[in-house]
């Protein structure tokens, strides 16, 4: 699927990951679509959103607040400090050898119970969902790749993950969203 | 150890609250790594009993905590 994305399609889904681990949350859900496409600043969504007044920083902070850290997750360095272990040289190796945020990450269970460590980032039914719709966004609308802009479609259409829940919070009607975007896709 | 981090051992050694916030902390870290480990082991093709020998605990143990699934219904080295 992805090799009908665009440029700036396939850098949200990568900034998506990216914001992921920036959260240090162990998936890439709608929310983490939707702060890729943010993240982009002269791309149609990024735009068409700026002028509802969500831009990065502000749907950041509302996803922060939905999932906030929970305190048994997170690696307590002050504690491990104190009987001398250097939290912060263990992270630097272990992310030498398995990338960013490995440790930061709790691991977790796929649906058969197979424990994978922190080191994945795995997309949620509803991301994936996502970007199935972005597809038949751009198919339905006779485009030929996917933009940025079909993905933003794809969040609206799949509507009940935390990326709308974030749009539909800051009062944003769906209905002129979708023709604003559609308007400048063509 | 950064000298505070000293301070706060020499002070807090006996402290109940500095101990078992470490050992917590320790724990956690602990679990991490070893999913890590058992993880990036597995995709190497070390098969859980070889896993099993250097963290020396049971072949069953490991797999158990690691492999997930059914067990009797499904089959895994």
């Amino acid at each position: 699927m992805f090799e009908r994305f665009h440029q700036d399609a396939r850098q949200a889904v990568v900034l998506a990951q990216e914001n992921a681990r920036r959260l240090h949350h162990d998936h890439v859900g709608t929310e983490h679509i939707l702060l890729g496409l943010l993240d982009q600043p002269q791309t149609v969504s990024a735009r068409v959103l700026g002028r509802h007044g969500v831009d990065h920083l502000r749907a950041y902070q509302a996803v922060v607040d939905a999932l906030p850290p929970r305190p048994g997750e997170t690696l307590d360095a002050d504690a491990l400090e104190a009987i001398g272990i250097d939290l912060a040289a263990i992270r630097e190796k272990v992310e030498a050898a398995f990338g960013p945020g490995a440790l930061d990450r709790p691991a977790h269970r796929n649906r058969r119970g197979r424990v994978f460590g922190g080191r994945h980032v795995r997309f949620t039914p509803r991301a994936k969902k996502t970007l199935e719709l972005s597809l038949r966004e751009a198919i339905h609308l006779k485009h030929r790749c996917i933009a940025d802009g079909h993905v933003l479609l794809g969040v609206l259409r799949e509507g009940e993950g935390l990326g709308a829940r974030v749009l539909a919070d800051a009062g944003i009607d769906f209905t002129a969203l979708r023709q604003e975007i559609v308007a400048e896709l063509s | 150890m950064s000298d505070t981090a000293q301070l706060a051992s020499d002070a807090g050694s006996r402290d109940p609250a500095v101990g078992l916030r470490a050992v917590r902390a320790l724990r956690l870290l602990v679990d991490r790594l070893e999913a890590l480990q058992v993880e990036n082991a597995r995709e190497q093709g070390w098969s859980w009993q070889e896993i099993a020998v250097f963290l020396e605990v049971s072949r069953q143990a490991v797999h158990k905590k690691y492999a997930g699934g059914r067990g009797l219904l499904r089959r895994e080295k």
